[in-house]
């Protein structure tokens, strides 16, 4: 059975980078959620989340996007959000939440916007 | 639907013989008959069934709502008769099926002519003065040890019955398990069966009758052959000197001459 | 001695010549007999006892001469084994000369029962007749206190069994949407599509009386699945229905449930909701309706005049995420012939894999197309159109329509 998603953290010069590849629904949320509860975030560090590789999101998967803001805000840590798809997009609007994530194209626009 | 197929229904003897219908009670199947069907076959034509639930009947056609009470058990034999357009039957019941063939021959006395009752009981319980040798807790045991006796059912299967090889009309091939029930449904019918009362029914019937007890029965003790025997109108009562509940099978050769004498008679 | 004979029983020869190995083994056919670990039984073919083994009296408490020649096996057996004996044992070693494995309880001769195993096997003669039957008995005291606890065992889980489906049953009604009251002036109509077929969806709604003759009414959707998302179902109903009592105005009510869930549900393990609520005010020539929004679609105004458009509530956020979330707010007049119509993300976001199913323009479009209507109608009709979708829509659809009707005078 081929795994239909996949989640990686790395860490980096400036904090952790996590992609999350494939589809992100209520039943791999679970993996991802772990992922970010795994993660070790320090003051000022930043969380880059990839979505790039990202081929569906749903609800449970807007959670646990909510889950890594939380997680990132406890810390005292940055968070953003990196080649969010278009429909995703389209989502984060309809229920409000564009606006809330610094979002950018590549992972490198988001380091350098923070540093 | 198909009765011969849903009862197996097995047919020898002689065409031109009067017609045996014999229906087995509680525990078996119709290989019961086993030993007396040579004899009878000789002068009759022999009709045997499996109660549905028991034997080879199709278990399918079983259901709790008709089997729970003797009627429905009372419906197939009629079933059965018309089936085979079968008419001027002696029907032989053993045990339980003898207050069958009674409740069946009240209900079509027109294919029905006479009735045999092998070790009938009409009620098993104690009922003030009527002794019927066993009281609501001796029946409640018997249910119970049914029920724990569930992981040995296995085990009751396990012999295997060989055809007889001088009657291939009876099976010769290897046939599973004498006496096999599936284990629900003989807690049913064990219900059904000890827990009926049919006295009621005794003086209705309308049919000449013979009652065979034997002279030690631990299911139907004397007196409840001799109850039956007073309350059926012009009934007639053999007492075998035989022991247990099934002379067709420890008194084979009596039973078959009893049972040939009174359908020879008038 | 012990030694020297163990020492032997290894070896191959030497020790049938040691008289004290001899000693040991019994070879004393009788004593392997009367003191077997089993008892041992033998009747005639009606079942009187012909010979009974010390093992089986001891256990039994009879002395032999009380039983040989006196009493059948049957005797021994309870009334009910009794019964067995009559209509199974007794026809089977008649027709197949054997039987085994057989569960029964003796009596002893102090009233007690003993569980035991039995097998029996017919011994014929020369000529081969039937003589004499032999029977085996084990005590089964173990084996049956073995079966009973499996028994208990399976009936204690078929109970809780019992107990559990009850349980999700009640449950699982009680989270179905509600039906619907009678609003005086209104025609209200609902519909509710689970995506599973166990019936206990994500999607809510409900209309109910507040004080002044005003009605309360909400639309949402909670987010995951399953059992966690009917938890967030239930506790957003029952909050907005509070919070409704206590706030007129609707963007009050959102915030309270936005704190509420926030407060419950945050952390790792995030949960919220997009919901349209609204109050609804009827007077003599139609009804006033203020609706809030967090995060929802926006709610669909079919007209009079058969013109359909959205009621926007832009800025609105999804509900008890953001613990400083925004919602908006939007007022407007219903005239009779007005249809207003709710409908749950399960209708318009494409939760399923692959293209948008159908996206908000293209309701619109078809919402045009239904001209002037009512509740019951235009439900009807968008049912139908999720009907026509067919299988692959796994996400819950709900849908709850109000409108006036068009007054009998002109």
């Amino acid at each position: 059975m081929t795994d239909l998603f996949t989640a990686t953290a790395t860490p980096t010069p400036t904090g952790v980078l996590v992609r999350f590849a494939g589809q992100l629904d209520a039943d791999t949320a679970p993996r991802a959620r772990q992922v970010v509860a795994d993660l070790a975030l320090s003051r000022g560090a930043l969380l880059v989340l990839d979505l790039g590789a990202l081929e569906f999101c749903d609800s449970s998967g807007i959670s646990v996007l909510l889950a890594a803001r939380n997680a990132a805000t406890a810390a005292d840590a940055g968070i953003a959000l990196v080649a969010v798809p278009a429909r995703l997009s389209r989502t984060f609007a309809l229920i409000g939440l564009d606006g809330v994530f610094a979002t950018y194209a590549t992972v490198a626009d988001a380091v350098a916007a923070w540093s | 639907m198909d009765v011969r197929g849903r009862n197996n229904v097995v047919s020898t003897g002689r065409d031109d013989g009067p017609t045996l219908l014999l229906a087995h009670g509680f525990g078996c199947d119709q290989n019961l008959w086993r030993l007396v069907v040579p004899a009878l076959a000789e002068r009759f034509r022999v009709v045997l069934f499996d109660h549905v639930g028991a034997g080879r009947s199709d278990l399918s056609a079983w259901s709790e709502e008709k089997y729970a009470t003797l009627d429905g058990y009372a419906s197939d034999v009629l079933d059965v008769c018309r089936e085979l357009d079968l008419r001027d039957v002696v029907l032989v019941g053993h045990s339980v099926s003898a207050m069958i063939a009674v409740l069946a021959a009240n209900r079509d006395p027109s294919r029905i002519a006479k009735l045999v009752l092998l070790t009938p009981s009409p009620c098993y319980v104690d009922d003030g003065d009527y002794r019927g040798g066993f009281s609501r807790a001796d029946i409640d045991e018997l249910l119970d040890s049914l029920d724990s006796n569930y992981l040995g059912w296995s085990a009751v299967m396990a012999p295997v019955i060989m055809g007889n090889p001088d009657r291939p009309e009876l099976g010769t091939e290897l046939t599973e398990s004498f006496c096999r029930t599936d284990p629900a449904i003989a807690r049913v019918f064990a219900q059904t069966t000890f827990l009926s009362d049919n006295r009621a029914d005794l003086p209705a019937v309308g049919v000449p009758t013979l009652v065979v007890q034997c002279a030690q029965d631990a299911i139907a003790p004397p007196e409840v052959g001799r109850y039956v025997h007073e309350r059926i109108p012009g009934s007639e009562l053999v007492t075998l000197a035989a022991t247990g509940h099934c002379p067709q099978l420890s008194a084979p050769e009596e039973t078959a001459a009893a049972i040939t004498a009174f359908v020879g008679s008038r | 001695m012990m030694c020297e004979a163990d020492d032997d029983a290894l070896g191959d020869t030497g020790q049938d010549d040691d008289p004290a190995f001899s000693a040991l083994l019994e070879d004393s056919v009788e004593d392997l007999y009367e003191h077997a670990p089993c008892g041992y039984l033998s009747t005639l073919m009606d079942g009187t006892i012909a010979k009974i083994n010390a093992t089986l009296l001891d256990w039994l408490g009879y002395r032999g001469e009380d039983l040989v020649g006196r009493r059948r096996f049957a005797d021994l057996l309870s009334v009910g084994g009794r019964i067995y004996h009559e209509t199974h044992i007794a026809p089977t070693l008649s027709m197949h000369g054997e039987i085994g494995g057989l569960a029964l309880e003796l009596r002893a001769s102090d009233g007690t029962r003993l569980p035991v195993m039995v097998t029996s096997v017919v011994k014929t003669g020369p000529d081969g007749t039937a003589q004499l039957i032999r029977t085996t008995i084990f005590d089964a005291r173990d084996r049956r206190a073995y079966e009973q606890e499996l028994l208990r065992a399976r009936q204690e889980s078929d109970r809780e069994r019992e107990r559990v489906q009850k349980l999700a049953t009640t449950l699982q009604r009680s989270l179905l949407p509600p039906v619907l009251p009678v609003v005086p002036g209104m025609e209200v109509a609902a519909y509710y599509h689970p995506a599973s077929t166990d019936a206990v969806g994500g999607d809510f709604y409900d209309l109910f009386p507040l004080a002044g003759g005003t009605w309360g009414f909400f639309l949402g959707d909670v987010s995951g699945k399953g059992a966690p998302a009917a938890a967030v179902t239930s506790l957003a109903r029952y909050t907005l229905r509070a919070a409704a009592v206590s706030h007129r105005d609707p963007v009050a009510v959102l915030h309270v449930l936005n704190t509420v869930l926030n407060h419950e549900y945050h952390g790792i393990d995030p949960r919220f909701c997009t919901v349209l609520y609204g109050v609804l005010t009827p007077d003599a020539d139609g009804c006033s309706l203020a609706m809030a929004g967090g995060g929802h679609p926006p709610a669909a105004l079919l007209g009079a005049d058969g013109s359909a458009r959205f009621l926007e509530l832009p800025g609105g956020q999804l509900v008890g995420a953001l613990p400083d979330a925004h919602f908006a707010a939007v007022e407007v007049r219903l005239e009779p012939g007005d249809t207003v119509l709710l409908y749950s993300d399960g209708l318009t976001e494409a939760r399923t894999r692959g293209r948008v199913r159908h996206s908000e323009e293209e309701l619109l479009d078809f919402l045009d197309t239904v001209g002037p209507t009512t509740a019951p109608a235009v439900v009807a009709a968008v049912a139908a159109l999720l009907a026509g979708f067919g299988e692959g829509v796994d996400d819950d659809t709900a849908l709850l329509a109000l409108s006036i009707p068009v007054s009998a005078e002109p």
